[in-house]
């Protein structure tokens, strides 16, 4: 994060907006989080989609879908704090320990954008961050589109959510066996050749990449976090797009989601697995542009 | 150059490698999916690892052969990193079959064809026991020395308080009991026996403040962030000095202290850490030289350094006390038992230290010397 300076403006609707004097020039909050969060833009029209990414990738896990869309829609893309090319600085194991810090996170990217017309799509544990981002600034967004969403993925009495502790605990094991091509290093030395991603491609992943210690503390906040009580709050149109065969967010777990948000809608999709915006980014393009037309 | 094949009879290796035997028998496993992730084909070699047959394996989902973080891992990291950039290399897996886990590293590739459109993922996957063995126990290893420093840091952080706290409230009643000897000595109700029992328990209360002291100041300079240093330019080194020695001289009537104060310029120190470091070597000289010769205290300044020395006369440090000599709790001829908490020496050198300095020591027959010695420029000066 940039030191920052002198006074900040807070306007009538809370939280941090306006400008900043900076030793070196003016600097506005919107930058700042636009460095924090990676935060890209492209395309244009109504209204904007503002597209996060789930556990375990980055935004670049969008673009196959937000390609598609921008002649339509203006995209705004981000990858959440520790994903991606995200300020690793900002990274707070207190604020991010569950998905609230997250959701304060898309609050702050929403209100940075500055739009009337605002449609949120969060894939995977994104989803539920969209809804606690959207209860929490209701006025921000216009509609929740949940793709693979599950408020919560441990069994509990009646509900299913697919796992057990036991499980969980296992894919932790896996996250620390496995680093991904990520290495302390190499971070510092992408981000240093952004001119000249191929240097580190050749060798290791270069999607994708997450520090190990956040990668472990997100999938934390994820698989042992529980928003069934939020999910009648939610204060917007909602659109559940629902993948087949998805052993993350099942069929059943979808359709709670869609039963238990006020105003939702529930869409099937053919496509199967996890990642739909990757292996069927056409069928999911389509059932957005469906959804926010109508 | 020869004929490869001069008879039919002649029997010798052939060169061609039967690439089909390759496959099925490679010291590696190969596995091939549908983008749909089951499973087309899997070789001989990883079937055997499995205990496998093709008609086992061939049309079910791969999850079926990975535990469930492998599962979820599959799912939300490596299908992902396989569609974005065509290939995974260095994947951790254990393979799950009817006799346990077969620990496994793989690399994982797309095959698409000229359009892009994805055909299928193939595998290829090496036995790593002995290395994922190894690599646990690294990782074993780094999570264990984590918590120790934890846990080292979470006691020292506690010590400290505790030093802090105890540091004030020692300091609290001893610092009334002083204002009650002050008090005492000034008035003028005493009779000479009197008057000598408050004195006493004046310097009584003074060792005590400097013993305090000594504890603080060990503290931070073992567990914390070191002694800390007010550096300044100070004009009137000397004046400090010479206050030292006229507590003392006040202190230790009895005693002759002789002093050389000679430095004459101003120097880049911290004068009350200097003062302090004096103290403690005069009040050392006192206690452990012969009590019937001086003490002599002599504080100059060369071209390039400050050198501030204790001498006092008595019998020799023997050689292997010399070496330990500031070490903490170290008390040299471990006799006596005015000697405190033997932090003084400890402190001094720690003083010393911080300034960019360091303390010498001579002892024989002639006499017993502390120096020290640190740099401070007389060109510095402006």
């Amino acid at each position: 994060m940039h030191v920052v300076q002198g006074m900040v403006k807070v306007n009538p609707h809370g939280g941090l907006r306006g400008t900043l004097e900076l030793t070196n020039g003016l600097v506005t909050i919107a930058h700042m989080i636009e460095t924090r969060n990676n935060v890209r833009a492209f395309g244009s029209g109504s209204p904007t989609l503002l597209f996060s990414h789930g556990f375990g990738c980055d935004q670049s896990m969008w673009e196959p879908v937000a390609n598609q869309l921008a002649d339509s829609f203006r995209i705004v893309l981000f990858d959440h704090v520790g994903a991606g090319r995200s300020d690793l600085s900002a990274y707070d194991k207190a604020k991010y320990a569950n998905l609230d810090g997250y959701a304060r996170d898309v609050v702050e990217v929403a209100r940075s954008i500055d739009t009337p017309d605002l449609v949120f799509v969060g894939h995977s544990v994104s989803a539920m961050i969209g809804a606690l981002a959207a209860i929490e600034a209701p006025d921000l967004f216009k509609q929740l589109i949940m793709v693979g969403p599950s408020p919560r993925y441990i069994d509990d009495g009646d509900y299913t959510g697919g796992f057990d502790q036991q499980q969980i605990e296992e894919l932790l094991e896996f996250l620390d066996n496995n680093h991904l091509g990520w290495s302390a290093a190499m971070g510092p030395a992408i981000m240093g050749n952004p001119d000249r991603p191929e240097l580190g491609e050749r060798l290791t992943n270069s999607f994708c990449n997450t520090d190990p210690d956040i990668a472990r503390d997100f999938a934390r906040a994820t698989f042992f976090s529980d928003n069934r009580a939020d999910l009648s709050a939610v204060p917007v149109p909602t659109l559940v797009l629902q993948c087949s065969e998805d052993i993350i967010a099942p069929v059943e777990v979808g359709k709670y989601v869609a039963e238990k948000v006020p105003d939702s809608s529930f869409v099937q999709l053919e496509a199967t697995g996890h990642c739909p915006n990757l292996s069927a980014p056409d069928e999911v393009a389509q059932a957005i542009r469906h959804y926010v037309r109508t | 150059m020869k004929s490869r094949r001069q008879s039919g009879t002649m029997s010798g290796p052939d060169p061609t490698e039967d690439l089909l035997d390759l496959y099925e028998n490679a010291p590696c496993g190969y596995l091939s999916l549908a983008p749909d992730s089951k499973i087309l084909r899997a070789n001989r070699t990883l079937l055997g690892w499995l205990d496998l047959s093709a008609d086992d394996l061939v049309g079910k989902p791969l999850r079926d052969l990975l535990g469930t973080g492998g599962r979820i891992a599959y799912e939300t990291h490596l299908a992902p990193l396989l569609r974005l950039q065509g290939f995974v290399y260095e994947i951790a897996l254990d393979l799950r079959c009817d006799h346990g886990l077969v620990p496994v590293i793989a690399n994982a590739s797309e095959k698409r064809d000229e359009s892009d459109t994805h055909l299928f993922t193939r595998l290829t996957l090496f036995r790593a026991e002995d290395r994922r063995k190894y690599e646990r126990n690294l990782l074993e290893s780094k999570i264990r020395a984590e918590s120790e420093t934890e846990q080292r840091d979470r006691e020292a952080e506690l010590r400290e308080q505790f030093i802090a706290v105890l540091g004030h409230d020692l300091r609290n009643p001893v610092a009334a009991l002083k204002a009650g000897t002050e008090l005492l000595k000034d008035s003028g109700n005493l009779d000479t026996e009197d008057r000598e029992i408050v004195t006493q328990m004046d310097s009584t209360i003074d060792r005590a403040i400097e013993l305090i002291n000594n504890v603080m100041d060990f503290a931070r300079g073992r567990l914390g962030s070191g002694i800390s240093l007010d550096l300044q330019r100070a004009p009137d080194l000397d004046r400090k000095l010479e206050t030292v020695i006229v507590e003392a001289k006040t202190a230790r009537p009895d005693r002759d202290i002789r002093s050389e104060i000679a430095i004459g310029r101003s120097v880049e120190c911290d004068p009350d850490r200097l003062a302090q470091l004096l103290s403690n070597l005069v009040s050392n000289a006192l206690h452990h030289g012969r009590h019937d010769a001086p003490v002599m205290v002599k504080a100059i300044t060369t071209r390039d350094e400050l050198e501030i020395s204790v001498t006092n006369s008595g019998t020799p440090i023997p050689a292997h006390v010399l070496k330990t000599l500031f070490q903490p709790f170290d008390r040299g001829s471990k006799q006596g038992n005015h000697d405190g908490l033997g932090l003084g020496l400890f402190i001094v050198d720690q003083i010393a230290t911080a300034h960019g300095g360091r303390m010498e020591v001579a002892s024989d027959e002639g006499g017993t010397t502390f120096k020290l010695v640190i740099p401070s420029k007389e060109s510095e000066q402006r």
